[in-house]
């Protein structure tokens, strides 16, 4: 099978996901009400308000953060040159968490929290960056070691914060930390697209040099990428599209890491086929993840970032080392 | 045509190579020889544009290779480093495919026909067409370094420097390599390599640029270096010159260090 085979195969199996997690959910509606609603959004039943008012946000939401974080992790992953990475490298989440936390203490309504932990996880990504300045361009190990020694202390800053709050403060802190689309709308979603789009329009401007950039620094430069540039511009797309997921469903790890190693298992590390297919099988996972947080144990809600890694994990390791032992 | 105007090489402030004045015409295939640590790599680096000298002139084509915007020197030097960075899963004509970068804007994915047939070129020139959909990790070290000279090649830049290309293959790959260098510098591209085996350079270069005791000793025909003073200067060790059936000649450490290391 060819690249762009492989691409449409994901594209469908993306479109399947996304269809899959509107057909499930706490209240059972008929599969065949469901596609009538699906198909009429002006028919004014409780199935069309079910579907289009509480289930279509959510699963939407749900893709593009997918598809936003498989990207970021993508990116760092090449740029870096190094399979460890993941979105929140730069330290978008924990920034971000321990901003939402200390605003949650402070009294600040919920609307605005992710707004505020859209501005706090991009300064936190831009203040890691200007650790690992050297030169004109960043230094890898130290942009590493910086993300690593920041999110802790972010963490330490969320640790605090909980352990002095009340409970009411706690659980609201908690649920944004376990990673939710629960309770997110459209606005949620418009407010981060912007930045989101942004963010993809640098990773597409990055597209050629991170493809040349697997030959190693030294053998890019030599063909003419202008590596301090090109770290910048990846960086900054990361960050944008890290700090939009994060703003709208708190912290989901797991997919920045694990879906690029996907993708590259089925279309090749080429990023012109790498970030599209990452797109795509980020946004199937977190779909079907939006579902299954909404049905195992309906009426209660799990949170997605908790799903992800107790089903994603193990079977991430499963299906990566039994590769590995199928390619030696 | 690569000139330089008193120009002295080292490296954080620190001077490796004395300043010296040397032209290259186009079309020659210099080596460059002298002992590890004595700046050859650092000459290489301030011709490549990535390092300025400390002192005098640098031009490549009349410009200056360090004022040069990354593209546009890309189109003029073509670098093959000695940096054996791993590359996970390309096959070996995805990395030649790497040397046609400079050509296109950052919005142009695709590859078009004169990118086909610049890296077909480049391919066959380095005697690699059979492997184009190779996976790199998977070729030996010989058939790894003319993959990377494919990719100088397709490049398309009319001087290619190259550091070590032959270090750490086996005689027949070396010469192969060195041929085919010398049938690029036939046809009209400027070679300047760094070498480490003296009847290797001798073989194949139109001239030697030998470095030691912090200067550009000698920058000559292969006939005026291989003099015994001259590479015993360089190398710190006796050596001997003697005369190949061909008439070439051929030099030979003859015995331990006298005086130990010169030191760089």
């Amino acid at each position: 099978m060819n690249v762009p085979t492989r691409l449409a195969g994901l594209f469908a199996i993306a479109l399947l996901a996304l269809i899959a997690s509107l057909l499930v959910g706490g209240s059972s509606v008929a599969p065949g009400d469901l596609l009538y609603a699906l198909a009429h959004p002006h028919a004014g039943s409780d199935v069309v308000t079910i579907l289009w008012q509480l289930r279509m946000p959510r699963v939407c939401i749900a893709a593009v953060v997918g598809a936003e974080l498989a990207i970021a992790g993508a990116l760092l992953q090449g740029l870096l040159r190094n399979p460890l990475v993941d979105s929140y490298l730069t330290g978008v989440s924990p920034g971000a968490a321990a901003a939402i936390a200390l605003s949650v203490v402070a009294g600040i309504a919920a609307p605005a929290l992710p707004a505020i932990g859209f501005v706090a996880g991009l300064g936190t990504a831009m203040l890691v960056a200007a650790f690992a300045r050297r030169g004109a361009g960043l230094d890898a190990i130290r942009l590493i070691l910086c993300g690593v020694s920041l999110s802790a202390l972010f963490s330490a800053v969320v640790t605090l914060v909980l352990t002095r709050a009340g409970a009411d403060y706690a659980a609201q802190i908690l649920a944004w930390l376990a990673g939710s689309t629960a309770g997110r709308g459209w606005h949620d979603l418009f407010f981060t697209l912007p930045y989101a789009a942004l963010g993809l329009a640098f990773a597409l401007a990055a597209v050629p040099a991170l493809n040349v950039l697997r030959l190693g620094e030294t053998r890019a430069t030599a063909v003419g990428v202008n590596v301090a540039r090109t770290q910048w511009v990846i960086l900054i797309a990361a960050a944008l599209l890290a700090a939009s997921a994060v703003a709208v469903s708190g912290s989901i790890g797991f997919v920045g890491l694990v879906v690029p190693h996907l993708a590259r298992r089925v279309v090749g590390g080429d990023a012109r086929s790498l970030l599209p297919a990452s797109a795509l099988l980020g946004a199937a996972l977190c779909a079907i993840a939006d579902a299954a947080s909404r049905s195992i144990a309906a009426p209660a809600e799990l949170p997605v970032g908790v799903l992800l890694a107790f089903v994603g994990v193990p079977t991430f390791l499963y299906l990566y080392l039994n590769m590995q032992k199928a390619a030696a | 045509m690569i000139a330089l105007h008193a120009a002295e090489i080292g490296i954080d402030g620190r001077s490796l190579i004395a300043p010296a004045t040397a032209t290259i015409e186009a079309g020659r295939f210099v080596a460059i020889l002298g002992a590890n640590g004595v700046g050859k790599t650092t000459l290489l680096r301030v011709l490549a544009g990535a390092l300025r000298p400390l002192r005098g002139e640098v031009r490549i084509a009349g410009s200056d290779p360090a004022t040069l915007a990354p593209l546009a020197r890309a189109h003029r030097i073509a670098l093959v480093t000695s940096d054996d960075a791993p590359v996970d899963g390309l096959s070996a004509r995805d990395v030649v495919a790497a040397g046609r970068y400079p050509f296109h804007r950052w919005w142009e994915w695709t590859e078009d026909r004169d990118d086909t047939g610049a890296i077909e070129r480049a391919l066959a020139a380095v005697g690699m067409s059979g492997f184009s959909g190779r996976r790199f990790e998977t070729l030996s070290s010989g058939e790894r370094q003319r993959i990377w000279i494919a990719l100088a090649l397709a490049q398309g830049a009319p001087v290619l420097l190259l550091d070590e290309p032959t270090s750490h293959l086996d005689v027949r790959v070396a010469h192969e390599i060195l041929a085919l260098l010398r049938a690029q510098a036939e046809a009209g591209r400027t070679i300047v390599c760094a070498m480490h085996d003296l009847n290797d350079a001798a073989t194949y270069a139109d001239a030697l640029m030998l470095l030691g005791d912090r200067s550009m000793l000698a920058f000559d025909v292969p006939e005026r270096v291989f003099t015994e003073p001259l590479l015993e200067r360089a190398y710190g060790i006796p050596m001997e010159i003697v005369r190949a059936s061909s008439g070439a000649p051929r030099a030979f450490a003859t015995g331990n260090a006298s005086g130990g290391y010169p030191g760089p």
